[in-house]
């Protein structure tokens, strides 16, 4: 497994430390840079656990149409054109007219070939052949099908009876709601986080008549309703529910006691994402039309500011406010240089022969830290702001205090690797856009810098069998420099390679009010002022994983060391 | 940071715009195949340019854009259909920064920028697969499957999996330049 890097969002926790790496609900608090939102305002990292999200559109995933949300509603989040899906499978349906007629003149003529086909139409399955006049679905065009079949959807019983719900309960939610309004002003915000609210309030946008949730106004509602029960008369449903059920659940032993395999019965999966209930028999299910999907907006948890903000063109991936943390942190990268050197040796020796499945085999094991060694590892930093940082690495140490069993955190202490990382603060240069232009001649120059890298880390890997190790810069150039650190595997040591490592870094502010003191300045790609330049620091918590250590017996290899 | 991916200079031939085809690619129908730049077609793939539309004049049949890779033993061939009674073929597009895995199957119409399609896929006919998708190892896309932007697809068929992140666009194309630039002649034979 190649080493990984992961950052830290302190969303989940109490404290201001990170949790153990070794604890497995500790990968819920780290993100893969890539994945993490930077807030300006408030100087953070936000993951998508802790962004509030947002609706900003709705389209349908095939025909791409983008539904104006006031008809989202109406055509109840389904694409309401000409998109299914196969009930079978979840594959689009295609529409298909029927086989032309056998005689070879007919086909030839004008007439026909102009047309789209022959009537009926009917939806077919591309991936496992299923086909609507199975269940006895055609279409006299090929145009508006959902319009065709929504009449279906609209006159089922359940449809009917939801409706019907929703008729009775009108009355009482808009009562209910107004009544909620008065007293929402004077308690709401005192106990609702923020996420519950935007829920609510989107809920209550989307969904007239849904107040605000507010778990104290609940119990007030409650009496409210209890007041104003005998203004509403009982609720008389279509079907008497007893009745129905033991209708259907007759046929459905009936069919049960018929069956002979199991493919016969609908899977949960099948009857699972539609509406109303659905058919038991599998070669009963209808054609669903595609549900539609959303694109999202983020905002940031705390000061609410826009995070991402897509363009309003369903396809398009280009967003009008995107502030992602890879414009702000450097990018780390880790390596273990003697992994990738044997790696390079056995691609050199295998090129020829060796099958694919040994060399992949050897590889695993060539590149493994094993117990009682000890590795270097290089971290490479690169640089997004354009202006130059200094970067400080630190291992990160929890406080006593904040483990609870400090004899068992003291015995894994011991039993566990040695970390040492550069402690002198290094130097990162700034960005440049040239760096990303990649014209013909600079690719030469490229090449030969590419080579001479290549040498230095060879080189390395061979001090790095030797005693003579380094920590500290090993190579420095454009906007990324590559620092080595070493980890010390005693013999017993078990498990992975991971440790949470604290990297602070400044960088020159570019906030045009110097005399706000307490706002703390944010990292960004912009040019700053011709002001003196004011340092600013910023840090975050990683975890690097390195791998698992290997365990060998052999005595030979100890020995050698 | 990554090792270079070297290959042996008599294999490969690199044109003034830096592509790099494979001797053991399958060109059919050069002529109709254009290729943006700095795009890598491994050993072994296959690609069908002489599938051409009928009918006189010249025809573009397969285009790509720059920095794409066409992995070994890939098979790249237009799509096809009967309509009105005429069988013919259709052009296929592909945008930059399109990675195409291993032993994977292509009859899309449309591939957009920044598409990331995996190891051992099939691509059915007509497949439009929109900016930044990614579609993922031994998926199989159905004919006429529309794959939206920034979506992951997996599975037999395939099927929504979730989004991607938003900045996709920035990690594909750094991905792809780099994988350009690690993919170098050995350094004995420079």
């Amino acid at each position: 497994m190649a080493p990984k890097i992961e950052y830290y969002c302190p969303c989940l926790a109490e404290s201001p430390y990170p949790p153990p790496p070794h604890l497995a609900s500790s990968s819920y608090s780290f993100h893969a840079l890539h994945n993490l939102f930077f807030c300006e305002e408030c100087d953070a990292v936000r993951c998508n656990r802790c962004v509030l999200v947002e609706v900003s559109g709705y389209y349908c995933p095939n025909c791409l149409f983008e539904v104006p949300s006031a008809s989202v509603r109406a055509e109840k989040n389904r694409c309401a054109r000409n998109c299914f899906l196969c009930p079978n499978c979840r594959n689009t349906l295609t529409v298909v007219p029927s086989d032309p007629p056998e005689d070879v003149d007919s086909r030839m003529s004008p007439i026909v070939s102009t047309t789209l086909g022959e009537p009926p139409f009917f939806l077919y399955c591309n991936h496992c052949r299923w086909d609507s006049a199975e269940v006895d679905i055609t279409f006299e065009k090929p145009t508006g099908l959902a319009a065709q079949l929504q009449k279906f959807e609209d006159s089922a019983p359940e449809s009917l009876e939801f409706e019907r719900l929703k008729e009775h309960f009108e009355p009482f939610l808009r009562a209910s709601s107004s009544s909620t309004a008065l007293p929402s002003a004077s308690s709401h915000h005192v106990h609702t986080n923020p996420i519950t609210a935007a829920a609510s309030s989107a809920l209550a946008r989307d969904i007239p008549g849904v107040g605000k949730y507010n778990p104290l106004s609940r119990s007030r509602i409650g009496r409210d309703k209890a007041a104003h029960r005998q203004e509403y008369p009982d609720y008389k449903s279509r079907v008497e529910v007893g009745h129905a059920a033991a209708l259907s659940g007759e046929v459905d032993v009936e069919l049960l006691r018929h069956l002979e395999t199991v493919g016969e019965v609908a899977s949960l999966e099948q009857r699972w994402s539609n509406s109303w209930v659905t058919p038991l028999r599998a070669s009963d299910l209808k054609p669903l039309r595609i549900p539609l999907q959303s694109k999202k907006s983020k905002r940031c948890p705390s000061c609410r500011h826009i995070l991402i903000k897509p363009e309003q063109k369903a396809q398009s991936t280009r967003f009008k406010i995107k502030l992602v943390a890879a414009n702000y942190l450097p990018a780390i990268a880790v390596t273990l240089p003697h992994a990738q050197a044997a790696l390079e040796m056995m691609k050199r020796s295998s090129a020829k022969s060796v099958s694919a499945a040994a060399a992949a085999e050897e590889q695993q094991t060539a590149g493994a830290l094993i117990a009682g060694h000890s590795y270097s590892f290089h971290l490479a930093f690169t640089n997004p702001l354009y202006d130059p940082i200094q970067i400080r690495l630190a291992k990160a140490v929890v406080p006593a205090h904040m483990t609870e069993d400090a004899e068992a955190a003291e015995r894994a202490r011991r039993s566990t690797f040695q970390i040492q990382l550069p402690s002198a603060a290094f130097p990162v240069g700034a960005f440049a856009e040239a760096w990303e232009y990649d014209d013909e001649d600079e690719d030469m120059f490229l090449d030969e810098d590419g080579v001479e890298l290549l040498d230095a880390r060879g080189k390395k890997g061979k001090d790095g069998r030797g005693k003579s190790r380094s920590v500290g810069i090993v190579d420095k150039r454009a906007n990324v420099t590559i620092v080595s650190g070493e980890v010390l595997i005693p013999k017993e040591a078990r498990g992975d390679v991971k440790f949470n490592m604290l990297v602070s870094y400044t960088y020159r502010s570019d906030d045009p009010e110097p005399s706000e003191e307490v706002e703390v300045g944010t990292p960004s790609r912009s040019h700053g002022t011709n002001k003196a330049p004011e340092m600013k620091n910023f840090s975050f918590y990683t975890v690097v994983d390195l791998g698992s250590i290997m365990y060998r017996e052999e005595p030979k290899l100890t020995a050698d060391l | 940071m990554d090792l270079p991916i070297y290959y042996t200079r008599a294999e490969y031939i690199e044109t003034d715009t830096g592509n790099k085809v494979s001797r053991r690619a399958t060109i059919s129908g050069p002529q109709n195949i254009i290729l943006g730049g700095k795009t890598i077609i491994a050993s072994g793939a296959i690609i069908r340019g002489d599938l051409r539309r009928t009918g006189p004049g010249h025809a573009v049949v397969i285009s790509l854009g720059r920095y794409c890779l066409i992995g070994e033993g890939c098979v790249m061939r237009p799509p096809y259909k009967t309509y009105r009674g005429n069988f013919n073929y259709y052009p296929m597009k592909i945008g930059d920064h399109v990675h195409i895995g291993a032993n994977s199957i292509v009859e899309a119409a449309t591939i957009g920028n920044h598409v990331e399609i995996g190891k051992n896929c099939i691509i059915g006919k007509f497949t439009i697969i929109k900016d930044c998708a990614k579609i993922a190892d031994n998926t199989v896309i159905p004919p006429n499957t529309v794959v939206p932007a920034l979506a992951l697809f997996a599975g037999s068929p395939g099927r929504f999996v979730e989004d991607l992140p938003e900045s996709t666009p920035e990690m594909v194309e750094a991905q792809t330049k780099q994988y350009y630039t690690r993919f170098q002649p050995l350094p004995q034979e420079r």
